[in-house]
């Protein structure tokens, strides 16, 4: 399906462009799925990181309209990314896109009153413009109205009433779009729609905003409108959640929650899928002849890909859960709670999120810092987003806590040796990240503290359809990202084992490139206590923090291991020392082994500068902690 | 009890919105942040003359203001460089 749409995009140049636009939380992406369902697409625009919602509207198998869902903002200030877009789409600066030939207009009609701002601003740009009262039956029940008919009049644009949760009113919106295309030319600019524009361009900025303030004014009480009653569940909900001591509590259930899910529940679904790489590669290499091929399919791609593969489950029940605080309006609150602790760290509530995404991956973690306005409190986030203690570190934890920690009881029989490790390993990370931010906002981040602002949506059923479809793009984007680094990474890897040939066909491991490369960084990691296959391990684990285990396995000569193999475990007992074994596990915790991570700060901050500027940073804390881990232990 | 009196004679515009009560409703008299600081908070409806109300605090104290109908979480820091006049004072 997606394919097919694809190759329609191309074909449909001819067919309007409708930009959706509106603010957060006004319920524009609910109203975007219903009107596309699965025939959309996700792309980047060019040279940035926001992404681009593209989906056909379609009526009787026809081709209404190509309809891209912007990124919800408050302003055109273009202070961020996403403001910035906007701007840009609306006023036809986007490459390879054409303007819009209309927008339509979403605003949460129990809030109309300040998202006036936003439409008075959109309309100064002089577009066909269709305003869309939505939430109507919230508004209708807390006992607001507005006279639709008469703010139409008004604002001299079309306006019509929606519930984006039931879909009532999204044929309007269809009426609206095929109205365009039935007159085959988009009508010009007409003289009541430049009423709605001041010629404010040149006014310093608080005249611009109070003139439009002004006339949001007269706007509001032409059309009659009444506000709506606070909403008494909201009211309720938030004296308990943002309660004294009840909020905090809150909270942290609330992150005990979704961390025990990503931690239990994803488990046996990756487990599931591991069963199904493995049997799969089984299978495949029995049905293939044994040559070159085989073994890059199997050793190097089936291998690589299926370890990040494994992930996706975590990453979907994250994304879901995510997905829900959301929509429903709790994660402006656990911003809100989370905020002070943040600012004294040198970051901002917002920066909670990506954090908390970190624990899965840090990828989509890194992504999800797109919503902090500040760019500093933004660099700073991703930067210390990895020192969060992320999946494909577990692995490497566990093989090596099991092979050099006693099980033994710690702390009575309350805590486990080995549990104790793992908790103080965890804690490392969070004090990395917590001094790494302090340090960065004093030195090169330093600024004035931004003003933190959050709006707080009522709280609201999240609506299925917009869960799913974004749970959709979150797999897509995790395995292509990740994926193809992975891929590649892998397969040089591979290559790299397999050259210089002998006489019998692929060199031993300590022979090969790879194994010389290890004897060569030898040297370099020799005072952390490590040899020359602990090197191999450090290069191989680039790929994915977790794939030394495998490495590992391979060098130690297993045929198959992982992190509980008792042999894997009794190998490394005999060649590496308890207090190198410590160091490599503070190496992990502190260093960047993770090139899917540098790839996407490149992307996301727009260069290498700061992607290798954690690298390297990271790389030196995890070197000078493992060297002094050797020393004292 | 101060005799609540003394209220009037007080200059209207000394009053910030991190020091209003929750509930009462002020009248914003002007920012007192340069203008990229405070784009966010006229894009949101701070504006001169506009009216807010703070309607309850988060759990660390940073106060939860009504703007034309939307709720708006301010830092204190933030809310201090707001200067307000209480209704009364009209």
């Amino acid at each position: 399906m997606t394919e097919h749409f694809e190759e329609n995009l191309e074909d449909t140049a001819n067919v309007p462009l409708i930009a959706l636009a509106g603010a957060p939380n006004s319920g524009k992406t609910t109203l975007f799925n219903r009107l596309t369902g699965l025939r959309q697409k996700v792309a980047n625009y060019p040279g940035v990181t926001v992404e681009k919602h593209i989906g056909e509207l379609r009526s009787d198998d026809q081709v209404l309209a190509n309809l891209v869902d912007l990124p919800g903002i408050h302003g055109f200030s273009a202070r961020t990314l996403d403001e910035k877009i906007t701007k840009d789409v609306l006023e036809g600066d986007v490459a390879g896109m054409k303007q819009p030939d209309a927008v339509v207009m979403i605003t949460d009609s129990t809030r109309l009153e300040s998202q006036l701002m936003l439409v008075e601003q959109v309309l100064e740009l002089n577009l066909p413009t269709l305003l869309v009262l939505n939430m109507a039956d919230e508004l209708e029940n807390r006992g607001g109205s507005v006279n639709a008919e008469a703010l139409a009049e008004r604002l001299g644009i079309p306006v019509v009433w929606t519930n984006g949760r039931t879909g009532e009113g999204t044929e309007a919106i269809i009426g609206y779009i095929s109205k365009l295309k039935g007159k085959n030319s988009i009508p010009s600019k007409s003289d009541d729609q430049l009423k709605g524009s001041i010629h404010s361009h040149k006014l310093p900025v608080l005249e611009r905003f109070s003139e439009r303030k002004k006339t949001v004014k007269e706007v509001v009480s032409d059309a009659d409108f009444i506000p709506p009653e606070p909403s008494a569940v909201s009211g309720y909900l938030d004296s308990l959640v943002l309660h004294k001591i009840w909020g905090p509590m809150i909270f942290f259930a609330v992150v005990v929650f979704v961390f025990q899910s990503i931690f239990t529940w994803a488990v046996p679904l990756m487990e599931g899928i591991e069963f199904l790489i493995e049997t799969s590669g089984i299978w495949i290499s029995e049905a293939l002849p044994d040559t070159w091929f085989k073994s890059l399919l199997i050793d190097g791609i089936w291998a690589g890909v299926g370890s990040v593969v494994v992930f996706l489950p975590q990453i979907l029940i994250l994304f879901l859960f995510i997905g829900i605080l959301e929509d429903s309006g709790y994660m402006a609150r656990a911003a809100v709670i989370a905020d002070r602790v943040m600012y004294r760290i040198g970051l901002q509530g917002k920066a909670f999120l990506p954090l908390l995404s970190g624990y899965a991956c840090a990828v989509p973690a890194i992504l999800s810092a797109r919503t902090i306005e500040d760019d500093r409190d933004r660099l700073a986030t991703i930067f210390v987003t990895p020192f969060m203690t992320c999946s494909a570190r577990l692995p490497v934890y566990v093989l090596l806590i099991a092979a050099f920690i006693p099980n033994e009881p710690f702390m009575g029989t309350f805590l486990n040796q080995r549990a104790g490790v793992l908790i103080l390993l965890y804690a490392l990370g969070i004090a990395a990240a917590i001094v790494t931010a302090f340090i960065l906002k004093r030195t090169l981040l330093k600024a004035e503290p931004s003003a933190f602002l959050m709006e707080l949506p009522p709280y609201r059923l999240p609506s299925l359809q917009t869960l799913g479809l974004r749970l959709l793009d979150r797999g897509r984007i995790f395995l292509s990202r990740v994926g193809k680094i992975i891929f590649t990474v892998t397969i040089i890897l591979w290559a790299l084992t397999q050259f210089p040939r002998t006489e019998f066909g692929p060199p031993e491991i300590e022979q090969s490139a790879l194994g010389q490369i290890g004897h060569v960084i030898e040297p370099a990691i020799e005072p952390l206590g490590f040899d020359w296959r602990i090197g191999i391990g450090l290069i191989t684990s680039l790929a994915a923090r977790e794939v030394i285990v495998g490495t590992l396995g391979t060098i130690y000569g297993m045929e198959t291991a992982d992190e509980q193999s008792l042999d894997l475990q009794g190998a490394l007992q005999e060649s590496v020392s308890f207090p190198a074994a410590i160091g490599l596990l503070i190496f992990f915790a502190f260093a960047l082994q993770c090139m899917a991570t540098v790839a996407t700060v490149r992307r996301e901050t727009g260069g290498w500068k700061w992607a290798s500027f954690q690298f390297f940073y990271m790389l030196v804390l995890g070197y000078s902690g493992a060297f002094l881990a050797f020393r004292i232990f | 009890m101060e005799p609540e009196k003394t209220v009037i004679t007080n200059v209207s515009s000394d009053l910030r919105l991190g020091e209003v009560q929750i509930s009462q409703e002020v009248e914003l008299v002007s920012i007192d942040l340069p203008d990229d600081q405070a784009e966010p908070l006229f894009e949101r409806g701070f504006l001169p003359g506009c009216r807010l109300c703070p309607i309850r605090s988060s759990p660390s104290g940073d106060p939860i203001v009504d703007v034309d109908g939307s709720q708006v979480a301010l830092r204190r820091e933030v809310a201090n460089c707001l200067c307000v006049r209480t209704l009364s004072d009209l």
